[in-house]
């Protein structure tokens, strides 16, 4: 390792390991609130929510949209599971915003529903946000 | 004479098939090696999940969950994996020939088989046989998305959950080694505790002594939404791994007709060329026999 103050970050998906870097802070969203990680921190297993993932190294900053998953930090290793992963630089702000309006427009009756029109709601409007961001 | 130019003109007709079957086997080869390093791509995944699921069980004990329960519902839900497309040799026959075998197996159990088919010569196979299945599914190609295979795996564990079905299991060509593949029955549900994959024992051993590890939420909680993302990824496997399967016994299949198709031609020329020879010895007999009856 170049830099003593970087730990190994990698984001993994089923489809492939989307971004494998030596990471100097991570922040990302856990099921409870944003949680930023620099080097050195406890082992931790937490589970995710729906946001924005932000990954800094010694030149460079990555923002991702990530949907739930885990997180696992043991030694200087950070791993990020997640089902969906999505560059910023990526996101279609079209496809989110109509997104949006389905997930607006989505039954509210049962707790189950009220439940994934929340995610779906909140996904889409993540996405947006990055998507004007960049 | 007639047949010579028979031969010539299939001699000809197999040489054509032959650049054709030589051109799949091409195309599979390169199919193959881009369904490899996709299945391969999802290995750091599995492994990942199943070290987590690995640290979890040991910080807690006794977790008792839907997806673990065996319950008694009289039907079962089956997965089976085909190709979309043929040619493959008997890739479809053999996975298809397991499947239903199982499902007699089961029925021969009092167990009703709720069938799911994947790929349209796995569903022509079943409406040949008259047998009934619930869902025929032919909108995913070679590159599996997981975001397709997902509602899959989310309706099957919700009907799991819900008591219709008391297993869940995937029928499909296992991967074992670009040699070797042969169908396999996974199931998927209930979640055996025993895990079989060769993954989560070395995951098992590694994280034995590491079990100080801060959990947020609570293990428990990490443990419940942590089996239906093992569910998913491990139907999700099956996937990519049938697909690499289906591009070698395409591969292998069109390797033995392009041989088989070379043989051909071979005897073809031989027979070619000894009618040729026939022919002429039959023309210098009848010059001489003209000759000398003139002399």
């Amino acid at each position: 390792m170049a830099n003593a103050a970087t730990f190994q970050c990698s984001i993994i998906t089923p489809e492939a390991a989307v971004l494998e870097c030596d990471a100097t802070f991570v922040a990302f969203p856990a099921h409870d609130g944003e949680m930023g990680i620099m080097t050195g921190r406890a082992p931790l297993v937490c589970k995710l929510g729906i946001g924005q993932l932000r990954v800094e190294t010694d030149s460079e900053k990555h923002l991702m949209f990530i949907d739930g998953g885990f997180v696992q930090i043991s030694g200087s290793n950070l791993s990020i599971l997640t089902e969906q992963a999505k560059d910023a630089a990526q996101i279609d702000a079209e496809a989110a915003s109509t997104a949006l309006v389905e997930a607006r427009a989505m039954p509210n009756i049962t707790d189950d529903d009220h439940t994934a029109k929340s995610k779906a709601v909140q996904r889409a409007q993540i996405q947006i946000k990055l998507a004007k961001s960049r | 004479m007639a047949n010579r130019r028979l031969l010539v003109k299939r001699r000809k007709a197999v040489r054509n098939i032959r650049k054709i079957t030589r051109t799949m086997q091409l195309i599979a080869t390169a199919r193959y090696q881009a369904a490899f390093s996709r299945a391969m791509a999802t290995k750091p995944y599995t492994e990942k999940i199943a070290e987590l699921v690995a640290d979890l069980s040991s910080a807690a004990t006794d977790v008792e969950h839907p997806l673990m329960k065996t319950n008694d519902a009289k039907r079962s839900a089956v997965l089976v994996l085909s190709s979309m497309r043929g040619l493959c040799g008997g890739y479809n026959g053999n996975v298809l020939r397991v499947a239903t075998s199982h499902i007699d197996a089961l029925a021969a159990d009092g167990i009703e088989s709720d069938v799911t088919v994947v790929g349209k010569k796995g569903i022509g196979y079943f409406s040949f046989l008259g047998r009934d299945i619930q869902q025929g599914i032919t909108d995913i190609d070679e590159a599996p998305k997981f975001e397709q295979i997902e509602p899959i795996a989310n309706a099957m564990i919700d009907r799991f959950i819900k008591g219709e079905v008391s297993s869940v299991c995937v029928v499909y060509m296992k991967f074992i080694s670009a040699g070797k593949q042969k169908p396999h029955i996974m199931q998927l549900l209930p979640l055996s505790t025993e895990k079989d994959e060769a993954a989560t024992d070395e995951a098992v051993g590694g994280a034995a002594g590491n079990s100080d590890y801060e959990f947020s939420p609570d293990p428990e909680s990490l443990l419940q939404e942590l089996l239906p993302a093992t569910v998913r990824v491990r139907m999700f496997q099956c996937f990519t791994d049938a697909t690499v399967s289906e591009h070698i016994a395409r591969m292998v299949a069109m390797k033995a007709a392009t041989d088989a198709a070379g043989d051909m031609i071979t005897a073809l020329t031989r027979k070619y060329n000894r009618a040729r020879q026939t022919h002429i010895t039959m023309e210098l007999l009848d010059i001489v026999g003209g000759a000398n009856a003139l002399g």
